[in-house]
């Protein structure tokens, strides 16, 4: 395939690697002026829209290798409990390979994503967010897709990105490698965020194994926090791809942040980018701060448009007059 | 290491695998997400869903005696079955099944320990989405044990005689009335805070938070009687928002830490801080 000419013959050849790396964009504006170097990589720009669509694939990919997906299970389909970009990274794996679809979402997820969900042809359930601590019960969402995956397994594969490996191997198969070519491997400082830990976990094990003093900051949300996707720590016990011995340090930032830098690095630098990308950038901002950066890569693992409704929410003054 | 005062009200996975098609055993889900049930449940089992089948949908109160009956009948469960409930959340709305069942007096009614979460991950326990047909019984409740329930007046006299013990299940934040009711629930009240005299004991204290299953019998102890000061001789009751975490802590008390007599206040705060001219306590 002709990456230059970006010709392809199906949606999947677009997703990306070392050859067809997602772009990594330079700060300016926003960033102290100490020296330091932030670079964004623009996860939205991969087919699906966010930096999930690397872990759906390896783990779509590694399904379809163990003989779990495809035509030794004819009808046989997905079911994942997710936040929503792990969710339409799936979906629409699964409507490029004709495989039915079930996602499990928690009540906090914006509409947009459900909606884009739905239009992506998978079956939604939400589940109501915990009323109370449940504990035992995991994650409702995650209870209720295994118990598909377990009473329904005719019908159902479940991938697990909470559990599953091939979450860490994409990026240790693709974002790390493309983040050491894209800096000729001048990266000094990773900024990503934790959810299912896949990506810190894949991007530390990359990076330092390449060069040891690559330092990984991970930018969490204040609790009770409102920002879809992210886990604070204290959540994270769902996750198995934890691994705080990767991580040098966990900066915590008021989650409304997340929303107001948001609008920032639209207004400042021109892009697009979501909640999540806001809260990191933040978190980068101030480590920038305190020292200069040599060369920062911030992840931004989506984009703003699946967040029109809780930008609206927390920023009241974008409404728009009629 | 000492057991449960009750430990027959309990079974384990390895029990309930094994007597699975045990004729006289039947199998009931209750969860806080009724979604569950459809999705999957332990083969035979029937789903009861809490807000539309196991509460009256007219009048603020538990299912009556006759409603009751009508939905053991249609399950097919007979007065000398042994039920053994599960759910979600640690087994928080199957405690309100249990509660119910024994309020209607039925005679052998246990709980799954773990619930659903641990027969979930425990290997070789199927489950299936399919719904197993039963032949109607003729269920009948000779005896409505309302020493269970306890009621507005019974808690106002317990805050101001101290004669009766009462405990406060909900989240410190509730208690403390820093909230009304836990975000996003519908179901509230005018005033936050609690009755005076409560002693704060979150439900999920009774669990393993890793496991789901109930701590243990010196675990709970430790806990209950130690640290919380609960008196095991006297009557307790113990309230929450609407009554089904309550429940949970009155099975703990009742069958796990053996206290002779427990009530659930199931008008719990979503009565109590609505009453016109009922004191409470806010730290």
């Amino acid at each position: 395939m002709d990456h230059s000419a970006r010709v392809y013959d199906d949606i999947t050849e677009m997703l990306p690697n070392e050859e067809n790396p997602s772009p990594l964009v330079r700060l300016h504006r926003l960033v102290p002026q100490n020296g330091s170097e932030l670079w964004a990589k623009l996860e939205w720009l991969n087919p699906f829209g966010s930096v999930k669509d690397r872990a759906a694939w390896e783990m779509v990919r590694d399904l379809e290798e163990r003989g779990e997906l495809g035509p030794g299970h004819p009808g046989r389909g997905l079911v994942e409990p997710t936040s929503g970009n792990t969710g339409i990274s799936l979906a629409a794996l699964a409507a490029v390979r004709g495989y039915p679809m079930r996602a499990v979402v928690p009540s906090k997820v914006p509409e947009e994503k459900k909606v884009l969900l739905r239009v992506l042809g998978a079956d939604v359930d939400v589940v109501k967010d915990a009323l109370c601590p449940l504990p035992g019960s995991e994650d409702g969402t995650i209870g209720l897709a295994k118990t598909y995956a377990k009473a329904q397994g005719h019908k159902y594969a479940m991938p697990n990105q909470y559990e599953n490996r091939h979450n860490v191997d994409a990026h240790i198969r693709t974002t790390g490698p493309e983040i050491w070519r894209q800096t000729g491997g001048r990266v000094s400082h990773v900024f990503t965020s934790l959810g299912t830990c896949g990506t810190v976990t894949g991007l530390a094990t990359f990076l330092k194994a390449k060069k040891p003093s690559v330092k990984v900051v991970a930018v969490q949300p204040s609790a009770g926090h409102d920002v879809p996707g992210l886990r604070n720590v204290s959540e994270l016990d769902v996750s198995k791809l934890f691994d705080p011995a990767l991580i040098d340090e966990i900066l915590e930032v008021d989650f409304e942040l997340a929303y107001v830098r948001a609008r920032d690095l639209a207004r400042a630098e021109g892009l697009l980018a979501g909640p999540s990308s806001g809260l990191i950038f933040e978190g980068a901002r101030r480590v920038a701060e305190r020292a200069p950066v040599e060369c920062g890569v911030l992840i931004f693992c989506d984009n703003v448009f699946k967040y029109t409704s809780n930008m609206l929410k927390h920023l009241p003054e974008l409404a728009v007059e009629s | 290491m000492s057991d449960y005062a009750h430990p027959e009200v309990l079974v384990s996975i390895d029990w309930l695998k094994q007597n699975l098609d045990k004729p006289g055993v039947r199998i009931v889900e209750v969860d806080v997400d009724p979604k569950l049930y459809a999705a999957g449940h332990i083969p035979g089992a029937v789903g009861f869903d809490w807000t539309t089948q196991l509460q009256d949908q007219v009048n603020r109160d538990i299912l009556s005696k006759e409603g009751f009956e009508a939905l053991l009948r249609k399950a097919g469960i007979k007065n000398s079955d042994t039920v053994v409930i599960y759910g979600d959340a640690s087994n928080w709305f199957a405690a309100y099944g249990f509660w119910l069942f024994k309020i209607y007096g039925h005679k052998e009614v246990r709980l799954l320990n773990g619930g659903r979460a641990a027969w979930l991950n425990a290997p070789g326990a199927p489950l299936t989405p399919d719904v197993k047909p039963v032949t109607p019984s003729d269920y009948k409740v000779s005896k409505v044990d309302t020493s269970l329930r306890a009621f507005a007046p019974d808690v106002l006299g317990a805050s101001k005689t101290k004669k009766e013990a009462l405990v406060d299940v909900r989240s410190p934040d509730e208690y403390t009335g820093k909230v009304i009711a836990p975000p996003g629930m519908s179901e509230t009240a005018q005033r936050g805070g609690h009755v005076p005299g409560a002693t704060s004991i979150p439900w999920s204290t009774a669990v393993n938070t890793e496991t789901g299953y109930f701590k243990s019998p010196d675990e709970l102890r430790s806990i209950y009687l130690e640290q919380k000061k609960l008196d095991p001789k006297k009557a307790t009751i113990a309230y929450c928002r609407i009554g089904e975490r309550s429940s949970h802590t009155w099975f703990v008390l009742t069958y796990l830490l053996g206290f002779p007599k427990v009530r659930n206040y199931d008008g719990s705060w979503t009565e109590y801080g609505n009453l016109i001219g009922a004191p409470i306590e806010k730290p």
